[in-house]
């Protein structure tokens, strides 16, 4: 049973359940599989070969996803606020043959493109065509999403369907998704966590309440409250402008949510503590993973837990093991290979995969995260992990975010510089973040340079670009 | 601008700060880095490093090496801002 199978389920079961809400917008599970079925006839009019799909959320982006998976096709996931240069080398390696896009990214797409080859609004597969229907096989890809990631290098990643299927079964399983949710939706599509939670609720059939983006904190209370919402998936990012947020009663707000799923990327403690308290009646739960090896772990906060700093125990069928301080993975949910990329093939050995995470499994096999093998700070032989020393300085009020890595030094090797972005009401100098830190570091850990920056540069997932800082 | 007065009281500071055991009962200007239990590479770094946030100045390589006691240290940040 993959996502289409479950589709088709749910729209005969079910037909006039509400699957998404957009804004003003909504569809029904039955109106839904029909236009699935539309488009995947028009994609089925198409060149061979991978689609590139570039758009902002929407309704019309799940059902030209699901409509090119349901082809048999393969989905190529670009983020819209891509720059023209990848943009280019994502089409070229992608072997792209088709582009649909969004109306508000056309302009620049028919601008960037190099390659002469089809480009299409997402508003014209509308029309119906008749053609016989090709249909995907599970241990096809469905979708290629270059991870833009952490390092310089993007390399593309193909999802098969089998993947998917696994990975689905045990998001599922383990956070006990319902058909009976409200599923509040804010993450980008193009993304592994956001269409992780969209093939997670069309399975279950739940409802999911999709938002274009979590700029608007008051606008994703509002739509908590108003859809009486059960679940909600958010960065860690979200959630501490949340927690940072005045005069706003959140334990309110979230009175009915039963489960706040967030990934890895750098939950504080803190931040678990906080939520653990906001949350009457559900849950904060996270899951470690790559876009090549998707949620992987899982760890659901409970109120009596004490390992708020771990990312939980292995998903059933997955295998994690450490090597040198890095974490490896195998299991259903592992890419084979990456997309035409000998190099990164060699990260893969004997269906292991080398995440390139530094980090520690616990006496009864949970995970804790240190940070990234090429973003250790190795100051005179003591090796650090950025990820401690930003949790700290995030412990300062007036901080509204931060980022730590290595700078060169003559005498040390290496020593720790800040990018520090402060509030604008509160003041805050540096020697207030020297004395945090010294009262709360080892003392090799305590940063030499620090800098308030306007913008500290992430990806769409809330990871810092370090190699962008050094 | 700092007085004398303000800058001894300011470094006093730094030394509690980066010296837990360090308080105004047992802080001596004179005695040296040899002399401290706990002054080692890593302390001299965190002592010039918050002594330049503190005065906003920047010390170079050698003048931060030669800081042995809170009364070199003195003399150097003096030599910056007065």
């Amino acid at each position: 049973m993959n996502i289409i199978d479950n589709l088709e389920n749910n729209s005969k079961e079910f037909p006039n359940k509400i699957a998404i809400v957009f804004e003003e917008q909504k569809i029904s599970y039955k109106e839904l599989h029909d236009q699935v079925k539309k488009i995947s006839l028009k994609i089925n009019e198409l060149d061979k070969g991978v689609i590139s799909l570039i758009s902002e959320n929407s309704i019309l982006f799940i059902i030209t996803y699901l409509g090119i998976i349901r082809s048999g096709r393969i989905a190529h996931l670009v983020p819209p606020e891509i720059s023209e240069i990848n943009f280019n080398n994502q089409i070229k390696s992608a072997d792209s043959q088709t582009i649909i896009c969004s109306e508000s990214t056309f302009h620049n797409i028919v601008k960037f493109a190099e390659i002469n080859i089809p480009i299409l609004k997402i508003s014209e597969l509308k029309e119906q065509l008749k053609n016989k229907e090709n249909y995907l096989k599970e241990n096809q890809i469905a979708h290629l999403i270059f991870t833009s990631g952490t390092t310089a290098t993007p390399k593309g990643v193909g999802i098969t369907h089998s993947m998917l299927n696994f990975t689905t079964k045990n998001i599922i399983g383990i956070l006990g998704y319902l058909n009976s949710d409200i599923d509040i939706l804010p993450l980008p599509l193009y993304h592994s966590f956001g269409l992780g939670c969209v093939y997670t609720s069309l399975t279950v059939g739940s409802t999911i309440i999709l938002h274009k983006d979590a700029s608007n904190l008051e606008n994703l209370l509002n739509s908590i409250k108003k859809h009486n919402a059960t679940t909600f998936a958010a960065i860690p990012a979200t959630l501490i402008k949340f927690l940072k947020s005045k005069n706003i009663d959140l334990k309110n707000y979230f009175l009915n949510i039963r489960l706040i799923i967030t990934n890895s990327t750098s939950i504080s403690k803190e931040t678990v503590q906080n939520y653990k308290q906001i949350l009457k009646n559900g849950n904060i739960a996270t899951y470690y993973g790559l876009t090549e090896a998707s949620r992987s772990t899982f760890m659901v906060f409970k109120k009596n837990s004490s390992r708020d700093e771990s990312v939980g125990k292995s998903a059933p069928g997955v295998s994690i093991k450490i090597d040198n301080d890095e974490i490896l993975i195998k299991g259903k949910n592992v890419i084979s290979q990456y997309w035409k990329n000998e190099i990164a093939d060699k990260n893969i050995t004997d269906s292991w995969l080398r995440t390139g995470d530094i980090g520690f499994l616990d006496n009864e096999n949970y995970l804790f995260l240190k940070g990234r093998k090429d973003d250790i700070i190795n100051i005179g032989g003591e090796k650090v992990s950025p990820f401690e020393i930003e949790e700290v300085v995030k412990e300062i009020p007036e901080v509204i975010d931060v980022a730590a890595f290595g700078i060169k030094n003559e005498i040390f090797g290496q020593v720790i510089k800040l990018h520090i972005i402060k509030s604008k009401e509160l003041n805050l100098d540096k020697s207030k973040i020297l004395i945090h830190c010294i009262k709360n570091l080892e003392k090799f850990k305590i940063p030499n340079k620090i800098d308030f920056v306007e913008e500290i540069p992430k990806t769409s997932y809330g990871k810092v670009k370090r190699f962008m800082l050094k | 601008m700092y007085n004398e007065k303000e800058i001894k009281d300011q470094i006093k500071k730094i030394f509690f700060d980066v010296f837990q055991n360090i308080n105004e009962n047992n802080f001596v200007w004179e005695k040296q880095q040899k002399d401290y239990e706990n002054w080692d590479s890593f302390t001299q770094l965190n002592l010039i490093t918050l002594s330049e946030a503190k005065f906003n100045i920047s010390l170079t390589l050698d003048e931060a090496i030669e800081i042995k006691s809170a009364s070199e240290l003195l003399e150097c940040i003096k030599s910056h801002i007065i």
